[in-house]
């Protein structure tokens, strides 16, 4: 190890160590809840009917944020895409053998139900559109390293996952355009008419089961569009290649 | 110090040692796979500070989609160069 590596090595730890002194401290004091984060536990059933709080800062008071996060992942499949403009799918991998084909089979049932379960209880456990969206993701990569991309990528082309992301945000958006045309403020949940339910169920919380859905099938299309595109090559006979 | 106190302090100790790990130890892949179990740790630390949803998305990302994109491009990289 090179002198300037030791010097690296030293800076790394000793920041690493000044956080975990301040973590572990802060953590020793933060027993009394800040004021907005008071105001929300108290009041989240009754301006939304959720009972995950988090999915009511995410969905319905912060709703405009979660629509800024949706346009970051959206920028960056947009720039993932734009840099690898003119490459093809070159399905070459042929999948994992029948063994592993044969178990994940079996098995796939049980991990659909994983994200789906995610997406559809956000408004009343912990999760959401967010963390299911990426978990369908991840299935689709599962699924697409097992039975190989051969086969994955003619049941989940491309076109289709665009069509889904594009079919995602536009779907968030016309949920929050409801709020407007009723005459309330954009992505509004209880104030435009969304039926509250009863809190607690799963037909419930207005708009955010719907706003998780969408939020979901973006994601998931989204970061599974950004996969295939890491798969794709450029085609080294063709006149588009590029060094 | 509870065992409440103890078990966090060796899992934020473990999570140092995760990431010292996926820096120093030798290979791409194996530094991949460390760097996925860091990011399990991570979420068992979320977990701990009662930040549920933050886990979840830091399981999935971390350990799930960041490997899967990392494995993809550097198999990708290496049969080219």
């Amino acid at each position: 190890m090179t002198r300037r590596n030791g010097f690296a090595l030293l800076i790394s730890l000793v920041g690493t160590g000044g956080l975990l002194v301040v973590l572990i401290l802060y953590a020793g004091t933060a027993d009394a809840l800040p004021v907005l984060a008071a105001s929300f536990l108290e009041r989240s059933i009754a301006d939304a009917a959720t009972v995950n709080v988090v999915s009511t800062v995410l969905l319905d008071y912060r709703a405009f944020d979660t629509l800024g996060e949706a346009t970051v992942i959206f920028a960056s499949v947009t720039g993932v895409s734009a840099l690898f403009v003119g490459a093809h799918l070159t399905p070459k991998s042929r999948g994992a053998g029948i063994l592993v084909e044969r178990a994940i089979g079996y098995l796939a049932a049980f991990f659909w139900l994983f994200p789906v379960y995610i997406v559809l209880f956000g408004h009343l456990s912990p999760g959401g559109g967010f963390q299911g969206g990426v978990a369908l993701a991840v299935l689709i990569i599962l699924l697409n390293v097992v039975y190989g991309t051969e086969r994955g990528s003619t049941v989940m082309t491309t076109h289709r996952l665009h069509l889904f992301e594009d079919a995602g945000a536009l779907a968030f958006l016309l949920i929050g355009a409801v709020g407007i045309v009723q005459g309330s403020a954009f992505l509004a949940n209880l104030a435009a008419g969304f039926p509250g339910g009863s809190p607690g169920s799963l037909l419930s919380a207005g708009a955010i089961p719907l706003l998780n859905l969408a939020i979901g099938i973006k994601v998931a299309s989204g970061l599974a569009t950004i996969f295939y595109e890491f798969l794709s090559t450029w085609s080294t006979t063709g006149s588009e290649s590029t060094e | 110090m509870t065992a409440y106190e103890f078990a966090f302090l060796l899992l934020l100790a473990l999570l140092v040692a995760s990431a010292l790990a996926a820096v120093l130890v030798r290979g791409y892949i194996t530094s991949i796979i460390v760097l996925s179990v860091f990011s399990v740790l991570m979420a068992v630390v979320f977990a701990f500070l009662q930040a549920v949803d933050v886990a979840m998305a830091e399981a999935v990302i971390g350990a799930g989609f960041m490997t899967a994109v990392f494995v993809t491009a550097i198999a990708k990289t290496r049969r080219n160069t």
